[in-house]
């Protein structure tokens, strides 16, 4: 037995690398080869991607509730009323995200219509003004129950509605992309238009949660770690 | 660049947007907001955006949403695809699902183009 030196072994010089990321570097270097894309292309829808989020459907939600005049500009003409909170859906190439479309609509609740969002065949969600999708959404378990069982899943969700109250599944499935526009919840007389926007979640624009003072985050899930994510930078960590 | 085949589509659609390009392209509407219709139980073989679980059954037209080639033709590139209406129809969920377990007024909504709808 040789007396082998642990302390010495060389070790990778990078973390290991999976077939996806291997795959994507073949596919990426391919394209910008041939001429398909850009570099430059590929950086600006990338960043594109990294600004969006959820904060300015929740600023026009909250301007809606504050301004009748608003809200009836959000209902019949939304992809107007989100530029007004700083969204345009031709946005990043001029005739709007080739997966996104420019077909929006915003779906307002009342006292007795509840509205929720899916795609059942696939992950279709309005990415412009919502960001991207959550991981549950896209998953096949809520795609194949929510259109079937939706209070089912909502109560999973600690959403519970009256059975006066209609649901209402939309499963977007062509070019609109739909948001959930909920009732303004009792205990917010007064609130500022930044009071509200705080308690407008992810969750209570696609449906499966209602706002409610004092809550300001989304439904808590065990998320999954990602084995390569994207840091804060951007850039892979 | 305007010769190059797949740049067409960008330059029909920047400053417009997809579907606000094919606006005016469709034959007139066959169907008016609060029509009863059924869905059409069409081939379906490689690809169909109309879920399975609408084929079949009566909904009523809740919006004239837009025009545009059905997917069943844009997602092959067919250039001779004509834009039709599409539509959002909203179904009794009672209507989709046998054993429906929820309260009978609940609804479901989707969108489905013209050539899927019959009158009901």
């Amino acid at each position: 037995m040789h007396d082998h030196d642990h302390a010495r072994t060389v070790k990778p010089m990078v973390d290991e690398i999976t077939d996806f990321e291997v795959l994507e570097i073949a596919l990426r270097e391919l394209c910008i080869e041939k001429g398909l894309f850009t570099a430059e292309q590929h950086r600006h829808l990338t960043e594109f991607a990294e600004q969006i989020g959820p904060t300015a459907a929740a600023r026009l939600v909250a301007k809606a509730w504050l301004d009748p005049q608003f809200k009836a500009l959000a209902l019949n003409d939304p992809i107007a009323a989100c530029r007004q909170v700083g969204v345009d859906w031709l946005e990043p190439t001029g005739f709007g995200t080739p997966s996104d479309f420019v077909a929006f609509k915003i779906l307002e609740d009342t006292p007795t219509v509840h509205h929720v969002i899916c795609c059942a065949l696939c992950s279709c969600y309005p990415r412009p003004i919502l960001g991207n999708s959550p991981e549950w959404y896209r998953t096949p378990n809520y795609r194949r129950r929510i259109v079937r069982w939706p209070r089912q899943v909502l109560s999973e969700f600690g959403l519970q509605l009256a059975e006066g109250v209609e649901v209402r599944v939309e499963d977007s499935n062509q070019k609109h992309r739909f948001m959930v526009m909920p009732m303004r919840p009792a205990g917010t007389e007064g609130w500022t238009e930044d009071q509200l926007a705080e308690i407008l979640t992810r969750d209570s624009l696609i449906g499966v949660s209602l706002p409610k003072p004092g809550v300001t985050t989304n439904v808590i899930t065990k998320a999954r770690p990602a084995n390569n994510p994207i840091s804060s930078s951007g850039a892979p960590s | 660049g305007s010769e190059v085949v797949r740049n067409r589509h960008h330059i029909e659609a920047v400053g417009i947007g997809d579907p606000q390009r094919f606006a005016g392209l469709a034959d007139p509407a066959r169907f008016a907001l609060g029509d009863r219709v059924r869905v059409r139980n069409l081939p379906a073989m490689f690809y169909t955006r109309t879920p399975e679980y609408v084929r079949g059954a009566r909904g009523t037209i809740a919006e004239l949403a837009y025009e545009s080639p059905a997917p069943e033709d844009e997602t092959w590139d067919r250039e001779d695809a004509k834009p039709e209406w599409f539509y959002i129809v909203r179904f009794n969920q009672t209507e989709l699902w046998e054993s429906y377990t929820g309260p009978a007024n609940d609804t479901l909504q989707t969108e489905i183009p013209e050539r899927w709808l019959e009158p009901a």
